[in-house]
């Protein structure tokens, strides 16, 4: 992962960023998705996006691991250009983990069988070693007990934590969390919440949309403001809370909190 | 072809004993007066001299009957899943070769295709073999099989190989199979279209290409979704192989024409084959059924 330990402040790193996004356009026929869309991520940090339902923060996460293709700009992650055609996009999505909102987990496989079909088939581990990862991922979000059951077995947050450790499973440089409790009830919310705030102590590289400001206020290094495809406010959590500039920013602020 | 919908019973997995009861005069009375139409037909068949004639002449073409069946539905399952996998696909080029493919040979009559097997491709085939000469205005075909294939026409003799020497269940077999592929790649596509588009996007995320990702992650829950039409298929082509009578293959149903016709006892053959064909398809939908209530099960179970 990183050689250095995750920074609290909002000092920058002397090393270049680990994702860089460039003047990023995307446009769904006639809606404009992303605007001219630049971001740095630097090896370590938490990002947090921000802003109201189709102001295009998922777009411009899910172009990161170009499940969208940019219309125009670029986007970096390390030493590949993701959005030119010829990279091989599959090594960057080897170090690029995704958590959905929906989940997604593998309706015919257990848990285990979640969390060891890419290793062995992309990471190419014999499955001793597979299934000896997964079992520690497992320990780790929580539900070492659950690892032989099928996922409609599971309730909303626990699936979700399945669905972290298989992203994290393949030893991700990046993980990338897509709304990862939108779609649970507000008591499995936590225990979600929870294994993320672990995450990123022990310093992973997460970028993380979501509407869980509690989570954006004791996790991020900077939270960026999104609306209408636009990056509008990027700035330290407490900056943004305690003394938000901008109106639409206000605005947003003002009918969450 | 007759769209065939086999009931399918409620799925219920344990009953006490009076609603057992009662599920089985509600459920079941259909397979209760089956076996016992069943029982009075085979009655009939062993005291009676005549249907036992008919039986031991027709019952030999099970045979080629389940021959032509199994191998068309295993061919046609190998290639409605690649024409499915055309069909879905973003190369428009393999796309619309796949789409015409479908449209044609949905198109067309079964029986058609058949006779076209029969009577132009498997004679062009043997002639191409062969190297006799069948096809007016295509002289070229000489060439290729002197160029390509590398016999010389002139060194074979005519009278080596002819339609009639070629086994006629292989002879007929894919006429079943580019028929039944078409439907089977529209069941197969089905499916795939069934599993949602996140499936696809979390195998692809975790760094699989598409064809890892379609062989790990979709194909299991798709073809897992279209077994019961799968199955649905199976029986239909099990009654679609009495067509092959008209070319002579003999099956059952053509076992069973010749059978009426030289004797002229056509009630007796065709109450036979009824009996058999009947027979088979009822195993074959019990099978569906329990399919069905399988999958059901298995869902809960998940």
């Amino acid at each position: 992962m990183t050689d250095l330990p995750a920074n609290e402040s909002d000092e920058r790193f002397l090393e270049e960023p680990i994702i860089r996004v460039r003047n990023a356009s995307k446009a769904f026929g006639a809606v404009k998705a992303l605007r001219n869309v630049s971001l740095d991520v630097y090896a370590g940090e938490v990002i947090v996006i921000i802003g109201p339902s189709g102001s295009g923060k998922s777009t411009l996460l899910r172009c990161i691991n170009r499940l969208e293709t940019v219309n125009s700009g670029e986007i970096w992650v390390e030493d590949v250009q993701v959005n030119n055609p010829k990279c091989d996009i599959n090594r960057v999505r080897e170090e690029v983990g995704m958590v959905f909102q929906s989940f997604n987990l593998f309706p015919n496989l257990s848990v285990m069988g979640n969390l060891m079909l890419a290793q062995t088939v992309v990471r190419k581990r014999n499955r001793a070693e597979a299934e000896q990862i997964a079992r520690r991922l497992l320990i780790k979000v929580g539900i070492p007990e659950k690892a032989d059951v099928y996922p409609a077995k599971l309730s909303g947050g626990q699936q979700q934590r399945v669905a972290i450790a298989r992203a994290l499973a393949m030893n991700p440089k990046i993980m990338l969390f897509d709304e990862p409790t939108s779609a649970l009830d507000p008591e499995m919310i936590k225990e979600v919440l929870d294994v993320m705030l672990d995450l990123a102590k022990e310093g992973m590289t997460m970028v993380v949309v979501t509407h869980e400001m509690g989570f954006a206020r004791a996790a991020a290094n900077r939270i960026i403001f999104m609306d209408q495809g636009e990056k509008i406010v990027e700035t330290t959590p407490i900056e943004l809370f305690e003394n938000p500039q901008h109106d639409r920013l206000k605005q947003f602020l003002g009918k969450i909190l | 072809m007759a769209q065939m919908n086999p009931e399918i019973a409620a799925p219920k997995p344990f009953f006490d004993g009076r609603s057992l009861t009662r599920n089985i005069i509600q459920r079941r009375s259909w397979f209760i007066a089956f076996i016992l139409i069943d029982i009075f037909v085979l009655y009939s068949i062993a005291n009676n001299q005549e249907l036992i004639e008919a039986w031991d002449y027709i019952v030999v073409g099970i045979g080629v009957t389940v021959q032509i069946t199994i191998l068309s539905f295993v061919i046609s399952i190998i290639v409605g899943l690649i024409v499915a996998l055309g069909r879905i696909s973003k190369n428009i080029i393999i796309y619309n070769i796949s789409t015409l493919y479908v449209e044609l040979f949905r198109g067309l009559p079964l029986l058609v295709i058949i006779l076209i097997f029969a009577f132009v491709v498997t004679p062009a085939l043997v002639d191409l073999i062969a190297g006799t000469e069948t096809l007016p205005g295509i002289p070229f075909l000489d060439n290729i099989i002197q160029n390509i294939v590398g016999i010389d026409p002139a060194v074979i003799e005519t009278t080596t190989l002819r339609a009639r020497d070629i086994n006629p269940v292989v002879r007929i077999v894919f006429a079943f199979a580019v028929t039944y592929g078409a439907f089977m790649s529209e069941v197969f596509r089905a499916g795939i279209e069934s599993i949602g588009r996140g499936q696809m996007e979390a195998a692809r995320s975790l760094g699989m290409n598409y064809v890892e990702a379609m062989r790990h992650v979709i194909l299991p829950q798709a073809i897992r979704n279209v077994l019961p039409a799968l199955a649905n298929n199976f029986i239909l082509l099990l009654k679609d192989t009495s067509l092959a009578s008209v070319v002579a293959v003999p099956e059952i149903s053509h076992l069973t024409r010749q059978y009426a016709s030289n004797r002229f006892r056509y009630p007796e053959g065709l109450l036979i084959l009824s009996f058999i064909y009947a027979n088979v398809t009822i195993l074959m939908s019990l099978g569906v059924i329990y399919l069905e209530h399988k999958l059901q099960q298995d869902k809960h179970d998940d």
